[in-house]
């Protein structure tokens, strides 16, 4: 979808059509979640700070993200998709994977699927999505990008090798900023750089990432499509409006976000046994650092492992922001679709 | 030996109890039927070691025996015989059986009757009694909701708490948990015990339609029930019944009473556009207004009804497995139900609106997840 969220608003409120607006981001230290492509043209990116994004546009107007809306509107869009095929995994909010190989249209080109999904979404749901083609989830992710917005293009597999050799290395689905900085390190700044490298170079230089970017600058990603998405953890994290400094300021920060830990564990009836503190600096720098349990954890031992987590690290930077996630969790299947049918907990009444 | 009995009495006596013979049991001598005659009183046993079950009928015999006839074969010949006395004769030396009747002769080879199994009796026992209609009730209040998996076997059976003051039947598959209780069947000796599910169903098909007394006893290791002619003793299920009390919520906060014929009329017509994998139907209750609503993604469909209720908290959608819910409406028959919830993944409560005097029941059920609900 593009611009989902600033879309959903413009489409909800007229009176923002034509105009830049971001959501998210009007508190000092919040984030755009999202920005109109009006608000794009004046460098406003989703990620950016609220204050710099109403630096870069002083006309901005900020809304507030309104999660149910968009989720109800994302589902109504996943259903347009389950109309083509079964093979569908939401990668977030407004951006799917489809395998349209065998579809229940029998339509045997992906290209106008892909055309008349679009148009269903448009006419049905009133928003404006773009489209890539291609023989794997890494090539239709890229294709995607090329004529965003409202557009479409399709990557051929004769076509592929040569398009990523010109592909810039921080285009590529998977590289990120981080990355990206550390391959420019090492002169390789488009696809055709990265090819240069053998898999041994890469793997010695990226661990298991090396393989994977081996494989995907010569159009290689096997990855399916995996229409069950399996929920991997649960967390809770915050960033403080001003750096946190010292023990006196980092433990009542991180039993606030205990406490909302708490509250999603005991609604979702979800236990995890591996506990993971997650720091991010005033620097931006990240450290994690996990506990794994034997058997799942009670709160009050979570809770013990996030202190204990914190006293491990040493701590001589303000701190931006804190996390708590739990993970090994005991469910397996977190379908959006389908509904889990739930168990009498005897071990552990309430 | 020889013996005179009536077709048809017979087929009725083999009938009652024919549900116990398995088609592949562990020792093949279970195929069969044991007869046993002593003076002029045929005892019929049929076994599968879990269970077994006998009977008596009266026959014409001038001398007492045992033999072991192969059951199916015999079932299918009496019910294919117009009614008549019929004679059998068995050869103890090579136990094979003939049965005459008007319209002609039948010659099986039977097996000698002390290789069939010892039936055990109960020896110290604890003893009980109720009527057929109490425990006809307690069988099918509770019995559906026992569970099929073998790996969980405490729930392959209903558990039965005898205290002073009344008797409570309990079945639970994980998902969803049946109390029963009645208060007019108590014993002086505290006990409990877990009855395997296919004797209960045995005693279930088997039990008469006019109520008269039933004779339970049991011990540890097995219970024994008499009614009529019909004895059955089962083998207990030893493990431990998971404790149940502590599950069933006490305070849940949303109480919403309603016509059980509608909601299940509604529950039957919403459930057919459920997803077939969850049979997941939404309940969602605004102010006084049920909304019923189903959707299967895969096809396309979805349904929904609205029905009025009274209620009694705040607004909440929770979802459930439709079977479920029809399952537990189905077995209540009071006019209204009262369904107590407090949160999409927390236990509902099903209770009939109106109490009877002697029997006191409550159904729990496990929510299916709302896509919409983290």
């Amino acid at each position: 979808m593009d611009a989902f969220y600033a879309s959903v608003e413009q489409m909800d409120n007229p009176d923002l059509i034509g105009k830049p607006v971001a959501v998210g981001g009007n508190l000092e230290r919040g984030v755009v979640a999202a920005a109109s492509y009006e608000a794009r043209k004046f460098g406003v990116r989703s990620a950016m700070s609220g204050k710099i994004a109403a630096l870069k546009c002083p006309q901005l107007i900020f809304v507030k993200p309104r999660f149910e809306r968009y989720k109800e509107l994302s589902y109504r869009i996943r259903d347009i998709f389950y109309d083509y095929t079964d093979l569908v995994e939401p990668l977030s909010l407004d951006e799917a994977f489809l395998d349209v190989t065998e579809n229940k249209v029998n339509n045997p080109s992906a290209t106008l699927i892909a055309q008349e999904i679009r148009k269903r979404i448009r006419e049905e749901v009133g928003l404006n999505a773009s489209a890539g083609i291609s023989y794997n989830k890494f090539l239709a992710k890229t294709a995607s990008d090329i004529n965003k917005p409202n557009g479409q293009a399709v990557i051929l597999p004769k076509q592929a090798e040569a398009f990523l050799e010109k592909l810039p290395i921080e285009k590529f689905f998977g590289i990120g900023k981080v990355t990206a900085e550390k391959m420019k390190e090492i002169g390789i700044h488009n696809g055709y750089d990265l090819k240069q490298y053998s898999l041994q170079y890469l793997t010695k230089r990226f661990g298991k990432s090396g393989l994977h970017f081996y494989n995907i600058v010569r159009g290689i990603h096997l990855s399916e499509v995996q229409p069950n998405r399996v929920r991997k953890s649960l967390s809770a994290e915050n960033t403080f409006e001003k750096d946190l400094m010292g023990r006196e300021q980092w433990i009542p920060a991180l039993m606030e976000i205990f406490e909302e830990l708490k509250r999603r564990i005991e609604k979702s009836g979800i236990k995890g046994r591996t506990v993971t503190l997650k720091i991010k600096y005033r620097d931006f720098t990240i450290h994690t650092r996990s506990k794994t349990f034997e058997q799942y954890p009670e709160e009050e031992k979570i809770r013990q492992a996030v202190i204990e987590l914190l006293e491990q690290e040493e701590l001589s930077l303000p701190v931006r922001l804190f996390g708590i996630g739990l993970s090994n969790l005991n469910i397996e299947i977190e379908h959006s679709h389908f509904g889990k049918q739930l168990w009498i907990d005897f071990e552990n009444p309430k | 030996m020889k013996f005179i009995v009536s077709s048809s009495a017979l087929l009725k006596q083999l009938s009652a109890i024919n549900g116990v013979v398995t088609t592949n049991p562990v020792v093949p001598i279970l195929e069969n039927f044991l007869f046993e005659i002593k003076d002029g009183k045929l005892t019929i046993t049929a076994s599968d070691l879990q269970t077994s079950m006998m009977t008596e009928i009266d026959v014409e015999a001038k001398e007492d025996g045992n033999i072991a006839v192969p059951a199916k074969i015999l079932i299918e010949t009496l019910k294919n015989l117009p009614e008549q006395p019929v004679t059998f004769s068995i050869d103890h030396d090579t136990y094979s059986i003939e049965i005459s009747s008007d319209n002609g002769r039948y010659k099986l080879a039977g097996e000698n009757a002390t290789d069939f199994p010892k039936i055990p009796t109960v020896t110290n026992a604890t003893a009980v009694d109720m009527s057929t209609e109490v425990l006809s009730s307690a069988i099918s209040n509770t019995i559906f909701a026992t569970s099929n998996d073998e790996l969980r076997p405490a729930m392959t059976g209903v558990y039965i708490n005898l205290s002073s003051t009344n008797a409570t039947f309990v079945a639970t598959d994980g998902h969803r948990l049946v109390r029963y209780r009645r208060v007019d069947v108590a014993s002086g000796d505290p006990a409990s015990l877990i009855i395997p599910r296919k004797a209960l169903n045995l005693l279930k098909s088997t039990l008469p339609s006019e109520n008269v007394p039933v004779s339970v006893e049991f011990n540890s290791s097995n219970a024994y029930f008499k009614f009529n002619s019909i004895k059955m003793i089962c083998r207990l299920i030893d493990e431990r019944f998971p404790d149940y009390e502590n599950v069933i919520p006490v305070d849940n906060p949303n109480h919403m009473t309603i016509d059980r014929m509608d909601f299940l009329g509604s529950l039957r017509r919403i459930a057919i556009y459920a997803n077939k994998t969850t049979h997941q139907v939404r309940l969602k209750l605004t102010g006084s207004e049920l909304q019923i609503s189903a959707e299967d993604l895969d096809f396309s469909n979805e349904a929904n009804e609205r029905l009025s209720c009274e209620h009694d908290g705040e607004d909440i959608e929770i979802g459930f497995n439709a079977k479920f819910l029809v399952e537990m409406l189905n077995n209540l028959d009071s006019k209204q139900v009262t369904l107590q919830f407090s949160a999409p993944n927390r236990a509902g409560l099903i209770v009939p609106s109106d109490t009877s005097e002697n029997e006191d029941i409550l159904m729990l059920v496990m929510p299916v997840m709302l896509n919409n609900y983290v």
